[in-house]
């Protein structure tokens, strides 16, 4: 079993009121807790994993003073910049655009390596068919290529003319190479088809229709198909033969009826097709029939792909990351039998991340702010909890008395059931004035195993956070005054005394907390041990209080001062002090 | 770091000076470590980066033409087998074998045009086809065959190279050898 390195946790205090909020059922131990007020904290409620944090996790509010987790912050977006270019993409650009980079910025759709642009030399003996006129041109096609894993944009069939802006050219080309069509190419095909029907008889129109189908209409892509219907569906809705074919008793409420199609069609494209003549008309229309019509007939023989499937291999399919990290493409075929092999996955451009910054939900204030600029990681307003509450770290201590004169326990051991050990708390003051600390702790951990706790000194107080330079001149009347400190060298000299503090520096206090841990043997019909509940988990309520300068607020900064006046503020709140796994059997 | 190294080598080169047969065209550096007993054969224009190590303890070594051998490179290490064969590994022409890697003795085969990544590990007697590319710190079972032009992933996910450009590839590790040739400089005589 992996050794356990102790940590310490703080419980954010917003998850207090939202458990009290909340009518939880009786066999929970957090609605236990709601009841009763002097009941503790347990750590390993259910509750207790998503209000646990790292001290470095937690910000802090300068104006509610309280902590501020995770959970408790409203987060702004302030930048948007893509991960590979660092260029920063303003938030207008976001909405026309989506969210990935649109520079040449691609990602390996097999490996997320990132892709670069490679020139293709092609080869004098090139078997391909376009080669006389690529051969005249040396250097003239480029292809994206991952340096990781050697894939290569040829591999689907894609090349590049240029260099640069790839991210256009690519939204061009489908797979296979073959470009996508242009709105302009799209009109011209279909003035091309209606021309031809024109001419022909009903019946002949039907048959090249139908033709149509199954060579042009199986590689309509999406982008095609909804236009196709678009035209169609305005085209029905603007032509006033359209209502009479005997279905207006129906009246409005067909899938046919312009109106619906009309109120449908004004959700997907935000009302620019609304027409205020259409609701005057009344009655059914007729469904798209032909391809150019937006009519796309499923292609349910899959045989080839069957086949394909059968000669590949299990790793040739992309897996359903793969797939997901995939852009949308608009020029891709229907999705209709599409197939999910590595071979049709596409450059993927990189997603755009993000800097925010954080407020405080209740006041509004601001207590994270990055730097606007992409490059640079500093921060211009950063509250963290680390510089407003001591934080907490956890030696083991060895006393030759009650470890025996055997080798030094180190941290990370297990701990012996029913043996005393000791712990080195040690509280690291990181404000400028001096704290008063109050701890509490059950004496019996929760859970099915509760071990023994004693803390010998809850109450004590920490020196300010001064300068190192103050303090090195005030060593010497420290000494004088009787607060020694003790040397850690000569630890085992030193006897645990209940109510004294074990060391004292220019900031910190160290005080010992005795455990004896529980015996992990399971009585009959006892469950089996679940994960981690042989870890040693001491809750902890930790009380802080301090004294600041009345006035330190910016209005009456000056007149604050010269009176003198000092206010009281304190802070409360549960942490948790893992202190390592018991020894089982 | 520094003087810890100086401890080290001392002790390596001390082992046996294997008996060696080198083209005249290979770059083979000053720190390049050579032990063993059986042949160490290097074909011409190959280069062997300073500080990698091959062992020819378990059998011999034969190494094709334009190779790069990068640094802190273990070809021939002697695998929890411990069985020493006539050919202890094989690397093709026009393969690389980058930094940390390591090939284990036991007939291992390494084809042509084959890059062995960044700190992988091929096992014992794994006979890795042509134009196959490793990428860093994958791990190749011993005995393990693999066909030409797969991509290996280090999360053992599989790709067949589709390039074609195996000519291409072969013509930069020409270039590349003709600059290393330049920064390097060769010492085959301490090793003969
Ligand atoms: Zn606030
Ligand atoms: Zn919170
Ligand atoms: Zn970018
Ligand atoms: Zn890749």
């Amino acid at each position: 079993m992996a050794p356990l390195n102790p940590y310490t946790y703080i419980q954010c205090p917003c998850s207090d009121s939202a458990s009290l909020g909340r009518p939880s059922d009786a066999t929970s131990p957090t609605s236990a807790e709601a009841d009763d007020e002097d009941n503790t904290f347990d750590p390993r409620a259910p509750r207790a994993n998503f209000s646990l944090y790292p001290l470095e996790y937690l910000l802090y509010c300068e104006d509610c003073h309280q902590i501020r987790c995770p959970r408790c912050i409203a987060e702004e977006i302030a930048t948007y910049f893509c991960p590979s270019c660092l260029f920063e993409v303003p938030s207008s650009n976001l909405k026309s655009e989506g969210n990935r980079c649109t520079r040449s910025c691609f990602q390996c759709p097999i490996c997320i390596g990132p892709l670069s642009v490679t020139s293709i030399e092609t080869p004098p003996s090139d078997p391909n068919l376009l080669a006389p006129d690529r051969a005249a041109t040396q250097h003239s096609t480029y292809s994206l290529i991952c340096s990781y894993c050697n894939w290569s944009s040829t591999e689907i069939g894609i090349q590049f003319d240029k260099p640069n802006s790839i991210h256009a050219q690519l939204a061009k080309i489908r797979n296979g190479g073959a470009s996508r069509l242009t709105a302009k190419e799209r009109k011209e095909r279909r003035k091309e088809l209606s021309h031809r029907g024109g001419e022909a008889a009903v019946a002949a129109a039907a048959a090249a229709a139908a033709a149509s189908e199954t060579s042009g209409g199986q590689d309509m892509d999406l982008e095609t198909q909804f236009a196709n219907l678009k035209l169609f569906y305005n085209s029905q809705l603007a032509d006033p033969n359209a209502g009479d074919n005997g279905f207006s008793s129906l009246g409005d409420l067909g899938f046919s009826s312009p109106s619906s199609l009309s109120r449908i069609m004004n959700l997907y494209t935000g009302g620019k097709l609304h027409d205020p003549r259409a609701k005057s008309k009344l009655g059914a229309m007729r469904e798209a029939i032909t391809a150019d019509e937006g009519l796309l007939e499923p292609d349910l023989d899959e045989s080839s792909l069957i086949s394909q499937l059968h000669r590949s291999d299990f790793l040739d399919t992309a897996s359903s990351t793969q797939v997901c990290s995939q852009p949308p493409n608009l020029g891709e075929p229907h999705l209709h039998g599409a197939a999910r092999f590595n071979s049709s996955l596409r450059p993927a451009p990189y997603l755009l991340r993000t800097k925010r910054s954080k407020r405080c939900p209740v006041c509004r204030h601001i207590i994270s702010k990055p730097e606007a600029k992409v490059q640079t990681t500093r921060f211009r307003i950063r509250l963290v909890a680390g510089s407003y509450i001591p934080s907490i770290s956890i030696r083991r201590l060895n006393l030759p008395g009650s470890n025996g004169p055997g080798a030094p326990a180190i941290l990370g051991d297990l701990l012996e059931p029913l043996k005393p050990v000791h712990f080195l708390l040690t509280f690291k003051n990181p404000i400028f004035e001096s704290l008063k600390v109050t701890l509490g702790a059950p004496a019996k951990t929760p859970g099915r195993f509760p071990s023994k706790v004693t803390v010998l000194c809850p109450q004590f107080d920490i020196d300010a956070n001064t300068d190192v330079w103050d303090e090195a001149l005030k060593d010497n009347d420290r000494e004088s005054s009787g607060r020694s400190r003790r040397r850690a060298g000569t630890e085992s000299q030193f006897q645990v005394e209940v109510g004294k503090i074990w060391e004292r520096g220019r900031n910190w206090v160290s005080i010992v907390v005795e455990v004896v841990p529980a015996s992990l043997k399971l009585e009959q019909g006892q469950d089996l041990l679940k994960e981690d509940e042989d870890v040693l988990e001491i809750p902890m309520f930790v009380r802080i209080e301090w004294e600041v300068e009345n006035g330190g607020d910016d209005a009456t900064t000056g007149s604050g001062r010269d009176k003198d006046q000092k206010e009281k503020r304190e802070l409360a709140y549960w942490c948790v002090l893992g202190l390592g796994r018991i020894k089982q059997g | 770091m520094s003087s810890k190294r100086h401890s080290i080598l001392p002790a390596v080169s001390a082992g046996p000076k294997p008996p060696v047969h080198f083209s005249s065209s290979i770059t083979i550096a000053d720190s390049a470590l050579l032990t063993g007993t059986n042949l160490i054969t290097i074909s011409s224009e190959s280069v062997i980066h300073p500080r990698a190590k091959l062992d020819s303890l378990a059998g011999r070594i034969t190494i094709g033409r334009r190779c790069v051998v990068h640094e802190r490179t273990m070809i021939g290490a002697i695998g929890t087998s411990g069985k020493v064969t006539e050919t202890a590994v094989t690397l093709g022409d026009y393969v690389t074998v980058e930094v940390a890697a390591s090939i284990e003795a036991g007939n291992t085969i390494i084809g042509e045009g084959t890059t062995v990544g960044v700190g992988s590990k091929i096992g014992a007697g794994a006979v890795i086809g042509k134009h196959c590319t490793l990428t860093p710190h994958t791990e190749i079972p011993a005995g393990e065959v693999i066909p030409d032009f797969t991509v290996m992933y280090s999360n053992g996910m599989r790709r067949v190279d589709k390039r074609g450009v195996a000519d291409l590839k072969n013509k930069g590790q020409a270039r590349q050898i003709d600059v290393l040739r330049r920064m390097i400089p060769s010492n085959p005589a301490k090793f003969t």
